[in-house]
């Protein structure tokens, strides 16, 4: 069994998974020009684009040897709980033959989701099994942790030692083995960063960004042009709606996340849950405001769902919070050059309402 | 006090539940106006109201909410129908309906009439539903169940009439698989029926599917649609591909929607495999009247020949 799967953010996370349970794994290559001109080709002209993209990993990891996908159907009522089956029948049908082990909600078919985890589990004993996603568990914390302050620091870092650190991270996060280790390397990490003669600007001078929207497009940077990167060298910080490890509290642990408490930030906006994440969407937005931001960029799929949804409330919402929110759809055709001019253009713009409160406040 | 004045947006579910709420509110006095046929006009200014991205019917729709406004009524029902199966939804953008109008369109400002349905079946009676609604109008108790009651078995009745369907086997047969609003909005589809009626050719869509058929294929499939209409397509698509008497298939999809790109594409390629002629006609904010009728026709001229 060649295993391979999505290409979604931090995807050592996911090798390691599969390592851990002694598979021999394909690396999706992270996703080029030519992947998603791939997928494009063999998609559905009207698709998410997020499938597109996955399409196009996917035989570029078939191409390589892979002949067992590993992905999951999703929980929420949108179409990323098909991407699996879809994906399945377009290959079947170009005559592909490999296998796809799809992890749909254990409620909806519990004997299915069990075969599924012994496919993955393999010769481990089940104490095994529950060791490893806990170090997996573990893991994708301890690099959330980490990308945090990265994300924060890297704003003050022109010269890219704050990026070579993440780096490193990475690759020693990569080769552990068990918990001590995970937390070794964090806090290591956590100490480089904090050796480095930055300093945080008094907070007036900080500027601060969230990211909301879909989450592939939020979190695979390689889609989004590398935003969080772009924004961290205009000098600001950023901050996103989703991370790996949020994304298994919200999939295993639904009523624990934080999700719980972020949609209820936005309930003013959207009642009840309407798929994908446009809920937290716009709770984020409101949570960002509290917790003084000073600008929202909202990212979406071209034609997404629910969040298009949320991007129809943005207008008022700015304006209700006093907020900028800038919308961008990503799709094949988006050019890296106008996202960055419309960035840069939003940046100003957050700058110049930023002085304007501060004068505001200064004068009564 | 005049009777209240309530507009319904021909759009969307209207094509579906109009008899419903026809019944229901004329039973409960409230003056009931339609708003107007979509029209070039009306779309435009749906279309100026809305993101570019998101789904024609729904643009559809926010023109529709727009032209009611313009008319003066006293509200515009918006319901928010969240599921009418258990664990099955509608799309979002039904789902976020209420929210995406009221804070779209700065001129509804508190004119919206709505509450959430939830129900087992098909039928939007059920009168927890309602209550809400009966308060804010302040409407008795009594007279809304029966008011329900009413609406509820006429609305009945006319789905059975739609059930009765005789298919005359020497002329073509085509399945149209699309929503209501896409299937019977002459504007945004150009007339399709009338068109193809012309033509000489029988139609049947999925509210002529008897809905245990429907949930029959629907279970077969691998795994079932979350949102209930799709749902129905699927149901009443695989149904459509597998009997000999539908001599093709037409998919009226409307451009932007999500849950067509995915159904649209698991029919095409069954429909490829089980040799039965398929095509995709797409509904979009332009398409002109000769382009779709050459396609159709191109279309009906190899049913011709594959049935002679
Ligand atoms: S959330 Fe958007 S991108 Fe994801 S499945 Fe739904 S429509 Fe597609
Ligand atoms: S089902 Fe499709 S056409 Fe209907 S509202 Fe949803 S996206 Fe739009």
């Amino acid at each position: 069994m060649k295993i391979t799967f999505p290409h979604m953010g931090t995807t050592l996370i996911f090798a390691k998974l599969f390592e851990l349970f002694d598979h021999e794994i394909i690396m999706p290559p992270r996703p080029s020009k030519k992947t998603i001109d791939l997928g494009v080709k063999h998609s559905p002209e009207f698709a998410c684009f997020p499938f597109k993209v996955i399409m196009g990993s996917y035989l570029e990891a078939i191409e390589a040897g892979a002949d067992t996908i590993v992905t999951s159907g999703g929980h929420g009522p949108c179409r990323a709980g098909y991407y699996g089956e879809l994906h399945k029948k377009i290959l079947d049908d170009f005559g592909h033959q490999v296998n796809f082990i799809i992890f749909n909600a254990p409620q909806d078919n519990w004997s299915k989701f069990m075969e599924n985890l012994k496919k993955i589990k393999a010769k481990k004993s089940w104490f095994n099994f529950w060791r490893n996603l806990k170090i997996i568990y573990k893991l994708a914390k301890a690099i959330d942790n980490v990308e945090k302050i990265v994300e924060q620091k890297r704003a003050y870092s022109p010269n890219g030692e704050v990026d070579l650190i993440w780096k490193k991270a990475k690759e020693e996060f990569n080769k552990i083995n068990t918990i001590d280790e995970i937390e070794f390397v964090e806090t290591k990490v956590k100490a480089d960063l904090d050796s480095l003669s930055i300093h945080l600007p008094a907070d007036k001078d900080r500027i601060k960004i969230g990211i909301i929207g879909e989450i592939y497009v939020v979190m695979e940077e390689s889609i989004n042009n590398y935003i969080e990167e772009k924004l961290n060298s205009f000098g600001v910080e950023v901050e996103r709606s989703h991370y790996l490890s949020d994304w298994i509290d919200d999939t295993f642990l639904p009523f624990f996340g934080e999700s719980t408490k972020i949609k209820a930030k936005g309930q003013q906006y959207i009642k009840i849950g309407i798929g994908g994440h446009a809920q937290e969407s716009v709770g984020r937005i409101v949570d960002y405001k509290d917790r003084g931001f000073h600008g929202v960029i909202h990212l979406k799929p071209f034609g997404c769902l629910p969040e298009l949804v949320s991007q129809s409330m943005l207008d008022k919402i700015a304006k209700d919070l006093n907020i900028p929110i800038l919308s961008i759809s990503i799709d094949e055709q988006i050019a890296e050059a106008n996202i960055l001019t419309r960035v840069e253009a939003f940046l100003d713009m957050v700058r110049q309402q930023k002085s304007l409160e501060e004068r505001k406040i200064k004068h009564g | 006090m005049g009777k209240l004045k309530l507009g319904i947006p021909r759009a969307l579910l209207y094509y579906f539940y109009y008899p419903f709420w026809e019944k229901l509110f004329s039973e409960l006095d409230i003056e009931l106006i339609v708003s107007n046929y979509t029209s070039r006009e009306q779309l435009d200014k749906g279309i100026k109201y809305s993101i570019s991205e998101i789904c024609v019917p729904i643009k559809v729709y926010i023109g529709h909410v727009l032209d009611l406004i313009n008319q003066g009524v006293d509200y515009v029902y918006i319901p928010r129908i969240i599921s009418i199966k258990k664990n099955i939804f509608l799309c979002p953008k039904f789902l976020g309906l209420p929210d995406m109008i009221k804070n779209s369109i700065p001129e509804i400002e508190n004119k919206i009439l709505t509450h959430q349905i939830t129900a087992k079946d098909d039928s939007l009676a059920g009168f927890k539903n309602y209550l809400g609604m009966a308060d804010k109008l302040n409407i008795s108790k009594w007279k809304l169940f029966w008011a329900l009651q009413k609406a509820n078995s006429h609305w009945q009745e006319h789905r059975k009439t739609q059930l009765q369907v005789n298919i005359d086997k020497k002329v073509l047969t085509i399945a149209l698989i699309g929503y209501v609003y896409n299937i019977y909005d002459r504007f945004i589809n150009m007339d399709l029926l009338r068109h193809l009626r012309e033509m000489g050719i029988n139609i049947v869509t999925f509210e002529m599917v008897d809905s245990q058929i429907i949930e029959q294929e629907v279970k077969l499939f691998p795994k079932p649609m979350f949102w209930e209409f799709t749902n129905k397509l699927l149901g009443a698509g695989y149904h459509f591909l597998k009997s000999p008497d539908i001599d093709g298939i037409i998919y009226v999809s409307a451009f932007g929607c999500g849950p067509d790109s995915i159904l649209g594409s698991f029919l095409e390629i069954d429909a490829n495999q089980a040799n039965k002629p398929f095509m995709t006609l797409r509904i979009d904010e332009q398409t002109g009247e000769s382009h779709l009728l050459t396609r159709i026709e191109a279309f009906v001229d190899l049913l011709k020949l594959k049935k002679s």
